[in-house]
């Protein structure tokens, strides 16, 4: 069961172990990302960053996809973690239902303009919001289980 | 990777979030005085690439010495940061939990011992700077 789904640049790190990983206690993160996944060296990177109580899973996206599908961790409660927003439409496309995502951290870079201190976007990145807006998506903007409260739909549309 | 680099004493960068960095060096030469090729990488209000980056130019600048990265806590950023930073350079070691005892005897040491015992050593000193105060 997916307890909380992030879209985060710095993929797993201390606001997703410990600030997430603390209050949802999860037995797995599931990372679903094709680059990190693809490269031994960065997989064993982020792996070792997990604290040992929590499982980890380091996949590319379509596998990520036919994993989660098949139910494997239907009982396990699993924080599922992204790069992108555009791996989240790229998950839905792949059947995923998605309810609610956590947009935790998109950091600041050359293009992007503020949007939450944690949270900063391109022109493409707000039109891939907005489509997953209209698809029926909330995007909840925090970067940790205590931070204000802010719901991102109105603010991309 | 870690072969003794015999040309100075060595050097140190100190990555943390925020800006923890800055003060933790500015707090440690209070106690031990000014110390010289003791940097600060407060990642407060730069992106993964400036923080990669500028420990890789201080690494680069360093060449001829060994260097010590220290970090604020293993797996966070500014750990995942500096590993990617160094990782085609020798003489560098990553230390995680840094402390204000752990840059005391960094400063002291420095340039006393062999650069792999004293990282044991400030390793040691690190991890007893931890307990009860039971005076």
């Amino acid at each position: 069961m997916i307890v909380l789904f992030r879209v985060d640049d710095r993929l797993i790190h201390g606001q997703v172990i410990l600030g997430w990983g603390s209050v949802l206690r999860p037995d797995r993160i599931i990372l679903a990302d094709d680059e990190v996944a693809s490269n031994e060296w960065e997989k064993n990177l982020y792996a070792a960053s997990v604290v040992p109580e929590i499982k980890v899973s380091i996949l590319p996206l379509l596998e990520a996809a036919a994993q989660l599908k098949r139910g494997i961790f239907d009982t396990e409660r699993v924080i599922l973690l992204v790069r992108h927003p555009k791996d989240v439409v790229a998950l839905m496309d792949l059947g995923l239902p998605v309810g609610e995502v956590n947009i935790g951290g998109l950091h600041f870079r050359e293009g992007r303009q503020k949007l939450l201190d944690n949270v900063y976007i391109d022109g493409e990145e707000r039109n891939i919001m907005r489509e997953l807006v209209k698809r029926g998506v909330i995007l909840d903007g925090r970067a940790v289980p205590g931070s204000r409260a802010v719901k991102l739909n109105s603010r991309v549309v | 990777m870690s072969d003794e680099k015999h040309s100075g004493r060595t050097a140190g960068i100190v990555v943390t979030h925020g800006k923890l960095a800055e003060e933790l060096v500015r707090t440690a030469e209070l106690i031990v005085g000014t110390q010289e090729d003791l940097y600060a990488v407060a990642a407060s209000d730069l992106c993964d690439e400036d923080i990669i980056g500028r420990v890789r130019e201080i690494v680069r600048a360093r060449a001829d010495t060994n260097v010590i990265v220290f970090v604020d806590y293993f797996g966070g950023s500014c750990c995942i940061n500096s590993v990617r930073a160094v990782e085609h350079e020798e003489g560098i070691k990553i230390i995680s939990g840094v402390n204000l005892p752990v840059l005391l005897a960094f400063a002291t040491k420095r340039g006393t011992m062999p650069f792999e015992e004293m990282v044991d050593h400030i390793i040691r000193r690190g991890r007893e700077s931890v307990k009860v105060v039971d005076l």
